[in-house]
C-alpha cells in the first residue's frame, strides 16, 4: 500500500463530484491509498490539499468510535494525516495541517495566516502594569527564564541575550504550519485563527481563539472548554481553561486550571496554578499560584505558592504617574478574605496578610509572619505562621498535587518549606527582632520594621520562634545526614566523612527563589553570567544550565547547613565526634518534639469551644457537641492529628535507633 | 489555690493588654468570648507574661488557657518548675 500522496484519477474525480464535492483545480488535490470517495461528501477543495488515508475510524470522547471521513467542509490548503474526521465546517479550514486521528466538527472558521507565529514572541507586561518588565513568551517558557526576564532588569545584558534566543523560537514558529495535533478534538468553536493545537487536546465550545499555542500530548492533554476567549496566549500540557475564562496576553504553564469566568491580562501562570472567578492583571503567577474566589483582583505582583482569599485586592495606581507600583509576595504567602494591599509592598515567605493595609511595607526578612491591620497601620507578628497546621499542610500538599503528567516537567520546583532560603531569612529575622527588643525601652508599645509596626513584646516572641525554627532545621539536616550515613558505615569515621560537603557544592550565605527554584545566589549568578557573555547560546542550553542548578540543590543546601551549623554551634558537622553526633540526635529529637507539639497545639484550636459556634442548629444545647463531632470529628480521631502523634513515636524511635547504632560502631 | 500575687499580676497583664479596667477582668472571665481577646493578642499575652514574670513559655503548652485564673495557674507552674 502506497504511503505517498498521488493525484486523483478521472473516475475518482467523477465519483467525488457525484458526492457534491468540488475543486477549481483537481490536480492540486492529492490523496493517499487506499482512497474511497465514499468517505467524502460535500467537500469544497481550494488550493493545495493533501488527504491522508480514510479507511479507518477516529475515537471521540468516552471512547466513541466514528468513521473517518470529510463531510460538509470547505478546506483550503489543508493537509490531513490518516483517518481524520472533519465535518460540519460552517465556514472553512485554511492553511492547517490536521494530525492523524483528529476530529474537527462544527467549527466556523479555522484559519492561519502564512506569517503566523502562534503567539510566540508576543510581548507580555507582567509584574509592573506600567511596563518595563515586558517579555516575549514562547511555548516552552519556564518560570525560571520568565523570572529572569521580568525581574532581573538590573542585568540588561542577560535579558537582551535571552530575548535574542527567543527570536529563534519566533522564526521557527513562523516557518511552521498551523496544526491540529494527532487525535485532537476541535468541536463547536466559531472562530480559531493562527493557533497551533497540540496532540490529544480537546477544544470544545470555546468562543474565540487567536494567536496562540496549545501544547498538549496524550499523557497530558489540554482542555479548552465552553465560552473561552483566548488571544495572544500559550497553554501548557495538562492544563484546562474552561467555563468562559477570558485570557489576553497570557501564558498558562503546565497542569494549570483556569475557569469559572476568570479574566486575565498580561499575566503568567506557571505550573499547577489555579485561577477561577477573579481577575489577574499583570501578575507573575509562579508555580502554585491559586485564586479561587470572586471579587479577587491580583494585580502587578510576583506570587508563588500563593493562596488568595476571597476579595483579596491590591492597588498599583495612586493617580499620579500611572499604574507603576508593584508588589512581591514571596513563596507560601496567603491573603485573607477581603484583604487589601497598597503597592508597593514586599512580604516575606510563608506570611499571611489579613485586613486592609495602607502602609507600604517591606518585610521580606520577617518570614512566616502574620500581618494584620489596626486602623491605618499594618502590624506584623513575626514568625507566627511558622508552627501552624496550615503551613505544615501546605508543605505536604504542593508536591502531592503536582498535576504535570506529561513527558517533561518544565518549571524547576524545590518544594521545601524550610531551606537555606527561608531559614536564611529566619536568621535575619531573628537578628532584627533580637536587636530591636534589646534596644527598645519597655514603655514603648510598638516599633517600626520595614514600614510596618511590631508590638515590642512580640519581638521577643519572634526572636524565640525564629531561633526554634533555625535550630530545628539545622539539627534535622545534620541528624538525617548522619542517620543516612550510618546505614552504610563500617565505623564512626565513615559517618564523620559523610558529613563533609561534596566537592562540587557551592556555599553562599545568600539564596534566591527564582519562582520555584531555590538556589545559592552565586550559582544562579554563574548561569546568568554565562547567558550574558554568550556562553549559553540557546534556550535549550539555558534550560540545561538551570537544571544543573536544580540538581545541585541538595549538595548546596548541605554546604550551607554545614557552614551555618558551624557558625551557630561552634563546630561544623564534619568535625563532630560520635558522642557529639549522639547529642545532635537528642537535641534534634527535643526540637522536633517541640515542633510537632506546637503543630498539634495549633490543630487543637480547630476543636476548641469557639469552633463549635453555629453547630447544633435548632437542637437542644447538647446537640451542639453531637453535631460538631458528627461533622468535624474529634481532636483525638482526626487523621492529621493521628499522623502527627504517630510521628512523635517515630522520631523517638529514630533517635534511639541512631544512638544504639552509633554505640555499636564504637 | 493560686498565689494571690501571681493572680493579681496576671490580671493586670491581661487588663493592660486588652485595655480594660482591672475590675472587668475577673478571674473566671473567658478571655476570648467575654473579654474580646483575638488570636494575635493571645500570642502577645504569652510575651507579656514572660516579661512580667521573667519566664520562658513554649507556645505549644498554652493552648488550653482561656481565663485569667488558668493563666495564673500556668505561670505558677512554670515558676515552680
Amino acid at each position: 500500500m502506497a504511503e505517498t500522496y498521488r493525484k486523483l484519477d478521472a473516475g475518482e474525480i467523477e465519483a467525488l463530484k457525484a458526492r457534491n464535492c468540488h475543486a477549481y483545480e483537481w490536480d492540486r488535490i492529492l490523496v493517499k491509498d487506499p482512497f474511497d470517495a465514499n468517505r467524502l461528501y460535500s467537500v469544497f477543495f481550494h488550493g493545495d490539499c493533501r488527504i491522508g488515508r480514510l479507511d479507518g475510524s477516529v475515537t471521540a470522547e468516552g471512547g466513541r468510535v466514528r468513521r473517518a471521513g470529510i463531510y460538509r467542509a470547505t478546506i483550503d490548503n489543508v493537509e490531513t494525516g490518516d483517518n481524520v474526521l472533519i465535518n460540519q465546517v460552517n465556514g472553512y479550514i485554511a492553511n492547517y495541517a490536521v494530525g492523524a486521528g483528529a476530529i474537527i466538527q462544527g467549527v466556523g472558521v479555522l484559519e492561519a495566516d502564512p506569517e503566523a507565529t502562534f503567539g510566540v514572541g508576543a510581548e507580555l507586561e507582567s509584574v509592573n502594569e506600567g511596563g518595563g518588565r515586558d517579555m516575549p513568551v514562547y511555548p516552552t517558557l519556564t518560570a525560571q527564564v520568565a523570572h529572569i526576564m521580568a525581574l532581573h532588569r538590573y542585568k540588561p545584558g542577560v535579558v537582551d541575550a535571552l530575548r535574542k534566543m527567543v527570536e529563534a523560537e519566533v522564526a521557527a514558529a513562523k516557518a511552521a504550519k498551523a496544526s491540529v495535533g494527532e487525535c485532537a478534538i476541535v468541536r463547536n468553536v466559531p472562530h480559531i485563527k493562527n493557533v497551533r493545537i497540540g496532540a490529544a487536546a480537546r477544544v470544545i465550545g470555546a468562543a474565540y481563539m487567536e494567536n496562540g499555542t496549545v501544547l498538549s500530548e496524550a499523557e497530558a492533554p489540554v482542555l479548552i472548554g465552553s465560552g473561552v476567549v483566548l488571544k495572544d496566549f500559550m497553554v501548557g500540557e495538562g492544563s484546562s481553561i474552561t467555563d468562559g475564562a477570558i485570557l489576553e496576553h497570557c501564558f498558562v504553564g503546565q497542569g494549570c486550571k483556569v475557569g469559572k469566568q476568570y479574566s486575565g491580562e498580561n499575566s503568567l501562570f506557571f505550573a499547577n496554578s489555579e485561577a477561577f472567578h477573579g481577575e489577574g492583571c499583570s501578575i507573575f503567577g509562579g508555580p502554585y499560584t491559586v485564586t479561587h474566589h470572586k471579587a479577587t483582583l491580583m494585580i502587578a505582583g510576583l506570587f508563588s505558592f500563593y493562596n488568595a482569599g476571597s476579595g483579596s485586592n491590591q492597588s498599583n495606581h495612586m493617580y499620579k504617574l500611572g499604574p507603576i507600583h508593584q508588589g512581591v509576595l514571596e513563596r507560601g504567602s496567603k491573603t485573607g478574605s477581603f484583604s487589601y494591599m497598597l503597592w508597593p509592598c514586599r512580604l516575606g515567605p510563608f506570611s499571611v496578610v489579613i485586613g486592609k493595609h495602607m502602609d507600604n511595607f517591606d518585610i521580606g526578612d520577617l518570614p512566616f509572619s502574620y500581618v494584620t491591620a489596626a486602623g491605618e497601620r499594618s502590624y506584623v507578628v513575626p514568625g507566627m505562621n511558622m508552627f501552624t497546621v496550615g503551613t505544615v499542610r501546605d508543605g505536604a500538599k504542593w508536591p502531592a498535587r503536582d498535576r504535570r503528567k506529561g513527558s517533561v516537567k518544565r518549571d524547576l520546583i524545590v518544594f521545601d518549606v524550610f531551606s537555606p532560603y527561608t531559614v536564611g531569612r529566619m536568621i535575619a529575622g531573628e537578628e532584627i527582632c533580637g536587636k530591636l527588643y534589646e534596644e527598645t525601652p519597655k514603655e514603648v508599645e510598638d516599633v517600626t520594621v520595614g514600614g510596618a509596626l511590631v508590638r515590642r513584646r512580640l519581638l521577643r516572641t519572634g526572636k524565640k520562634t525564629y531561633s526554634t525554627g533555625i535550630e530545628s532545621y539545622l539539627l534535622e539536616k545534620v541528624f538525617e545526614r548522619a542517620e543516612k550515613a550510618l546505614e552504610k558505615a563500617a565505623g564512626a569515621a565513615d559517618v564523620q566523612a559523610a558529613m563533609k560537603p561534596s566537592a562540587g557544592a557551592v556555599y553562599d550565605p545568600d539564596w534566591v527563589d527564582i519562582s520555584g527554584l531555590l538556589a545559592a545566589r552565586s550559582r544562579m549568578d554563574g548561569v546568568e553570567q554565562a547567558i550574558g557573555e554568550g556562553k549559553l547560546k540557546s534556550l535549550d542550553e539555558v534550560n540545561a544550565a538551570l537544571k544543573g542548578v536544580y540538581d545541585s540543590y541538595g549538595a548546596d543546601e548541605w554546604a550551607w547547613v554545614c557552614r551555618t551549623y558551624g557558625t551557630r554551634y561552634g563546630k561544623t558537622p564534619d568535625a563532630l565526634g560520635a558522642d557529639e553526633l549522639k547529642d545532635v540526635a537528642d537535641a534534634w529529637l527535643k526540637a522536633k518534639q517541640k515542633f510537632v507539639k506546637a503543630i498539634l497545639a495549633d490543630a487543637e484550636k480547630e476543636f476548641s469551644e469557639v469552633s463549635r459556634i453555629g453547630f447544633g442548629a435548632d437542637g437542644p444545647p447538647e446537640a451542639r457537641e453531637a453535631d460538631f463531632q458528627e461533622v468535624r470529628g474529634t481532636y483525638g480521631k482526626d487523621k492529621f492529628v493521628k499522623q502527627l502523634q504517630g510521628e512523635l513515636e517515630t522520631i523517638e524511635k529514630r533517635a534511639a535507633d541512631f544512638r544504639a547504632a552509633m554505640d555499636k560502631l564504637g | 489555690m493560686v498565689d494571690s500575687n501571681v493572680l493579681e499580676r496576671t490580671r493586670k497583664v491581661v487588663a493592660d493588654l486588652l485595655k480594660l479596667p482591672e475590675a472587668k477582668v475577673t478571674d473566671d472571665a473567658h478571655m476570648v468570648q467575654e473579654l474580646g481577646m483575638v488570636s494575635i493578642q493571645s500570642v502577645e499575652l504569652i510575651a507579656a507574661l514572660e516579661e512580667e514574670f521573667d519566664i520562658e513559655i513554649d507556645q505549644d503548652e498554652v493552648a488550653d488557657i482561656f481565663t485569667v485564673k488558668e493563666a495564673a495557674e500556668w505561670v505558677e507552674g512554670v515558676l515552680g518548675a
